[in-house]
C-alpha cells in the first residue's frame, strides 16, 4: 500500500518537516526526525490529529557501509513507527528515528501503552535500547539468552548453548 | 526523562507493573502459572497470575514459547520463497498471512496484480475468515465447557462446518490448511470446474448450522453468566494498546480495514462492518459471529461475478531470484480475523536484493495479548480462561 | 431366610460386581451416546461396537506406573481414591431395585444415602490437599465449597418424598408410590419441583458438567486428579460414574416409583428407569458449558436454598390438609 517515497500524506510529510525538523531521505521510506523532537512528534500526532490506534515499532540494523547507511562508517540502528486514525478513511503516519550510538531513543509508553511489548521485542532482537521504558527485559527470547539475533552481525547458524 | 507515568488512558485499569512485594501484607499470595502446557492457553502461552484466592492480582504474560525467528529467515530466504513460510505464523488464517506478505512485496516492487486475482483473493480472505472464527467458536466453547462436556459438542460441529471450507481450499490450491497459492503479483492456483456450486452449498449448510450455534450458546443463561461484564476491554484502552480487529469492535469503535482502507477488491462491495458496544466476551462472541454472516453474504455477492483475465502480473518463476527490489519501504496490511495484520518491508538485502533486507510482521495478536495485565486483575481464574478464548490469540504470530 | 451373614455377604459380593460391572458398561453407553451427540462414531475399535471398551481402559490404567509426587503426602494420597469408590458403593446397599431385591432396607434409607453423600466430599478434598499441586488444590477448595453447599437443596428436596410418604425407607417410598402415584407426577407440583431440584444438586455433588468446576479440565488441567495417574485415576474417574448411577437410581426410586411399572412390576423397571436417567444426566453434561465458581453458589444460596425451604414447607403444608397419610 506504500512504496517508494515517503508514505505519509504530502500533508502529514509537511507537518512533520515543518514542525518537527523532519528530513526526507533521498533513499525513501518514512521521514527521519531527531530524537529530541521524537516524543512530542507522537504526542502531538495522537493528540491533535486523531491518530489513537498504535501501529508498530520496527528496529532495523545497518551495519557500516550496508544499504541505507551505506556512506556512514559506523553501524546504524533506526527505529520506525506507525500510527493510525480511526474509522472511515484511516490513515497511516510513520516516521523514522535514528538510535543515537551507545544511546537510547525516548520511548512511548507514556502515550501508548501498546508501544511497551513492541518496544521489548525491538528491545530483545535488535538490541535497541528505550529511554523510561517500565519494564525493559526480553520478550520472545530466554532471559538468560546472549545476543540480539536480529543484527546483521548475528548469523542466522549461531550456536545456542544446551537447554538446561 | 523519568518514567513513572504511563498513559492517562491505562491510569483506570490495573497496573501491569504492581509491585507485588509492596501488595497487602495480610494476603497469602499464590502464584499460579497458567501455561505454558494447559488445555486452554491456545497454544504455548505462559500466564503467571498472582492469586488472592481465586481473584487475580497480577498478570505477568510470558511470551515466546513458539519464537521460531522468522523474521531473520525472512532475511535470508528470497521474496519468492517466503509465502509458504508465511503461511505458519497466524496458522489459522494462513490465506491473511500470504496476503499481506504478497501485498507487501507487489507495493515494494511496484506491481499491479491483474483484477482476477484481486477478486479471488477476497473471495478467499472472506472463506478463511469463516473458516477461522468457526474455529474460535469451537475452542472458545471447549474453554468454557471443557473438553469433556458441553464445550467439546460445539467444537467437534464447528470443525465439522469448517472442514466443508478446507475441502474447497484443498480442491482449489491442493492444501487443505496450509495453501501457498499467492504468488507476487497474483495467485498461483485458479477456480476449478465446478467449484462454484460447491462453495454456494457450503456456505448454505455453514449459515444453517450458525442459526444451531447461537441457540446453543448465545441464548443458554451459563453462557451468558460466564460472558456479559467479564474480561471488558473498552474503546480508549483498545486503541491505546494498538488492538484492532474484533476486539476494537467490539469495544464500539466502527473500524475496518476492508471498508476504511480498501484493498484487494474490497472498495466495489459494500461491507457492512460488525460492531457492539459492550466490549467484554459476550460482545466479542456476537461480533465474531456477525462477521461470519457477513462474509457468508460477500462470498455470495462476490462469487458470481469473477472477471476472466490473467491471474498473475508476472510469468511464471523459474528460480529464487526472480524478484530483486533494490531499496524501499512498504507496509501493507490485511484485516485478518484477528485484527490488522500488516508487513513492513525494507528492500534491498541479500541475494542482490532478492531478500528482503527487514521484515517485521505487525501481528494482531500480540497487541490482542498485552490488554491482558490491563483487564485481568480483579476477576478469577474462570473468567481469565474465557477472556483469553474469547480474544482469539494465535501464539504462531505472537511469537512467530 | 438365610443367615444374615450370609445374606450380606451375597449381597456385598453382588454389588460390587454388578453395579461395577454396571458402571464400567455405563462408561461405555456414554462415550457412544456422546459420539453420536457430536456427529462422530464414539468407541468402535475393542469388540463389537466397542463393547469391550470398558475392559481395554480398565487393563490400561491397571498397568500404568502409579507416580506418587515426592512431595505428596504419600499415605493420603493412596488412600483418596479407593475412598471414593466405597463410599459410592456403600450407598448402593440401600437401594431397592425390586421388591425383594434390596441389600439393607434401612428405615433410614434417606438419611444414609445423605450422609454418605456428604461423607463423599472428603475423599475429593484430601485427594486435591494430598497431591501438593496449586490446581489440585484450588479444584480440591472449590469441591469442598460445592459440596457442601449443594447438600443443602439436596437434603430439602429429599424432604419431600419422604413427607409425602411418610417415610425415610427407601422401599417405603417406592411402595407408597406404587399405591399413590409417582410423585413426579403426583401431587401436582411440589414432587416434580422436588426432583428439579434434586436432579441438580445431585449433580453438583457428583462434579457433573455443569457443575464440573473441581475437575474443570479448561481451567484447571484436571483438578483434583490432576496428578493421578493409573488406576488412583481410574478410581475417581469410576467413582464419578458410581456416584451418577448411584445418583439416578435414587431419583428412580424417590421421585419416579422405583421398581413400579404400568405392568409386571420388577427389577426391570427400576434398571430402565435407572438408565434413563443415567442417559438424561449425560445429555446435560456433553451439552451445556460449566458455571464459575462463585456463580454456582450464588445458584445455590440465593435460589435454591430459599426455594427448597418454601419447598419443603409446601409439601408439609399439602399432607397436613390431606389430613395425615392415608
Amino acid at each position: 500500500m506504500t512504496v517508494l517515497g515517503s508514505p505519509n500524506s504530502p500533508e502529514l510529510d509537511q507537518l512533520l518537516t515543518a514542525s518537527f525538523e523532519a528530513e526526507l531521505l533521498e533513499v525513501g521510506g518514512p521521514p527521519l526526525v531527531p530524537a529530541p523532537r521524537h516524543f512530542e512528534l507522537a504526542k502531538t500526532l495522537r493528540d491533535d490529529h486523531g491518530f489513537l490506534i498504535f501501529g508498530f515499532v520496527v528496529a532495523v540494523h545497518f551495519p557500516a557501509g550496508q544499504a541505507e547507511n551505506a556512506a556512514g562508517s559506523e553501524e546504524l540502528l533506526r527505529v520506525i513507527y506507525g500510527l493510525r486514525t480511526r474509522g472511515k478513511g484511516t490513515q497511516l503516519v510513520t516516521w523514522q528515528v535514528n538510535v543515537p550510538t551507545g544511546g537510547a531513543v525516548p520511548t512511548l509508553v507514556p502515550l501508548f501503552a501498546g508501544a511497551d511489548w513492541q518496544e521489548r521485542e525491538q528491545y530483545d532482537l535488535l538490541g535497541v535500547r528505550f529511554d523510561g521504558h517500565p519494564d525493559l527485559r526480553r520478550l520472545m527470547l530466554a532471559e538468560d539468552w546472549e545476543g540480539h539475533p536480529l543484527r546483521k552481525d548475528y548469523a542466522i547458524d549461531t550456536r545456542v548453548h544446551p537447554w538446561r | 526523562m523519568a518514567m513513572t507515568q504511563t498513559s492517562p488512558v491505562t491510569a483506570g485499569w490495573a497496573d501491569p507493573y504492581l509491585d507485588i512485594e509492596a501488595y497487602d501484607p495480610e494476603a497469602d499470595l499464590m502464584v499460579l502459572n497458567l501455561g505454558p502446557q494447559h488445555p486452554s492457553t491456545h497454544g504455548v502461552f505462559r500466564l503467571k497470575l498472582y492469586l488472592d484466592g481465586e481473584i487475580i492480582v497480577k498478570v505477568v504474560p510470558f511470551a515466546g514459547y513458539l519464537h521460531r525467528g522468522v523474521e531473520k529467515l525472512c532475511e535470508k530466504l528470497t521474496m519468492v520463497q517466503l509465502p509458504p513460510i508465511f503461511d505458519k505464523n497466524d496458522y489459522v488464517s494462513p490465506m491473511m498471512n500470504e496476503q499481506s506478505l504478497v501485498m507487501s512485496f507487489e507495493a515494494l516492487l511496484g506491481i499491479e496484480v491483474p483484477r482476477r486475482a484481486r477478486y479471488l483473493r477476497t473471495i478467499l480472505a472472506e472463506l478463511q475468515r469463516i473458516a477461522s472464527h468457526l474455529l474460535w467458536l469451537g475452542a472458545f466453547a471447549m474453554d468454557l465447557g471443557g473438553a469433556l462436556g458441553g464445550g467439546s459438542t460445539l467444537f467437534l460441529y464447528c470443525f465439522r462446518e469448517r472442514e466443508l471450507i478446507l475441502d474447497l481450499f484443498e480442491e482449489l490450491t491442493g492444501g487443505r490448511f496450509h495453501y501457498n497459492t499467492h504468488l507476487i503479483g497474483g495467485n498461483r492456483h485458479d477456480v476449478p470446474v465446478g467449484w462454484d456450486p460447491k462453495v454456494y452449498a457450503a456456505l448454505d449448510v455453514i449459515e444453517a448450522r450458525l442459526v444451531e450455534y447461537e441457540d446453543f450458546l448465545t441464548r443458554n443463561q451459563i453462557y451468558i453468566d460466564r460472558t456479559r461484564g467479564v474480561g471488558v476491554v473498552d474503546a480508549e484502552l483498545a486503541m491505546n494498546l494498538g488492538i484492532t480487529g474484533p476486539v476494537l469492535r467490539a469495544a464500539g469503535v466502527d473500524h475496518d480495514l476492508r471498508r476504511d482502507a480498501p484493498y484487494h477488491c474490497y472498495d466495489e462491495i459494500d461491507v457492512r462492518v460488525v460492531t457492539a458496544t459492550a466490549g467484554d466476551c459476550e460482545a466479542r462472541g456476537t461480533v465474531r459471529l456477525g462477521e461470519m454472516r457477513e462474509s457468508i453474504r460477500l462470498v455470495r455477492e462476490l462469487l458470481p461475478g469473477l472477471p476472466t483475465g490473467p491471474l498473475g502480473a508476472r510469468k511464471p518463476i523459474k528460480t529464487p531470484l526472480a524478484e530483486k527490489a533494490s531499496k524501499g519501504h512498504a507496509y501493507a496490511c490485511v484485516e485478518s480475523p484477528r485484527g490488522e495484520l500488516g508487513v513492513y518491508t525494507i528492500g534491498g538485502g541479500d541475494n542482490k536484493g532478492a531478500s528482503p533486507y527487514r521484515l517485521k510482521i505487525r501481528s494482531p495478536s500480540l497487541h490482542v495479548l498485552s490488554c491482558l495485565p490491563y483487564v485481568l486483575p480483579g476477576q478469577s481464574v474462570s473468567d481469565a480462561v474465557a477472556v483469553l478464548g474469547s480474544l482469539d490469540p494465535i501464539m504462531g504470530e505472537v511469537d512467530r | 431366610m438365610m443367615n444374615p451373614w450370609l445374606r450380606a455377604l451375597v449381597y456385598a459380593l453382588l454389588i460390587c460386581t454388578v453395579i461395577l460391572t454396571l458402571t464400567a458398561w455405563s462408561i461405555w453407553f456414554e462415550r457412544k451416546f456422546a459420539g453420536r451427540m457430536q456427529s462422530r462414531l464414539g468407541p468402535t475399535f475393542y469388540g463389537p461396537a466397542g463393547l469391550a471398551q470398558p475392559i481395554m481402559d480398565a487393563l490400561k490404567l491397571l498397568q500404568k506406573e502409579w507416580l506418587i509426587p515426592e512431595t505428596a503426602d504419600r499415605w493420603l494420597f493412596i488412600l483418596a481414591p479407593p475412598l471414593t469408590v466405597i463410599l459410592a458403593l456403600g450407598s448402593a446397599a440401600v437401594i431397592p431395585f425390586s421388591a425383594t431385591v434390596v441389600a439393607a432396607d434401612l428405615d433410614i434409607g434417606v438419611l444414609y444415602l445423605l450422609a454418605l453423600g456428604s461423607l463423599m466430599v472428603i475423599p475429593v478434598w484430601v485427594a486435591g490437599w494430598s497431591s501438593n499441586n496449586k490446581y489440585a488444590m484450588l479444584g480440591a477448595m472449590r469441591a469442598v465449597a460445592q459440596g457442601v453447599s449443594y447438600e443443602i437443596p439436596l437434603v430439602l428436596a429429599s424432604l419431600v418424598p419422604v413427607i409425602l410418604a411418610g417415610s425415610m425407607s427407601l422401599s417405603d417410598i417406592v411402595r407408597y408410590q406404587m399405591e399413590h402415584g409417582w410423585f413426579v407426577a403426583w401431587p401436582p407440583g411440589p414432587g416434580l419441583i422436588a426432583f428439579l431440584f434434586f436432579l441438580p444438586a445431585s449433580l453438583a455433588e457428583a462434579n457433573r458438567i455443569p457443575f464440573d468446576i473441581p475437575e474443570a479440565e479448561s481451567e484447571l488441567i484436571a483438578g483434583v486428579t490432576t496428578e493421578y495417574t493409573g488406576m488412583g485415576f481410574g478410581f475417581l474417574y469410576l467413582a464419578e460414574y458410581l456416584h451418577t448411577l448411584i445418583v439416578s437410581a435414587v431419583a428412580s426410586a424417590l421421585f419416579f416409583g422405583g421398581w413400579d411399572g404400568p405392568f409386571r412390576p420388577g427389577l426391570h423397571w427400576m434398571v430402565l428407569k435407572t438408565l434413563l436417567l443415567f442417559a438424561g444426566i449425560f445429555w446435560v453434561r456433553w451439552s451445556l458449558v460449566r458455571f464459575r465458581s462463585d456463580q454456582l453458589m450464588k445458584l445455590c444460596w440465593r435460589y435454591m436454598v430459599p426455594a427448597g425451604l418454601v419447598l419443603v414447607m409446601s409439601a408439609g403444608l399439602w399432607v397436613f390438609f390431606r389430613g395425615g397419610q392415608p
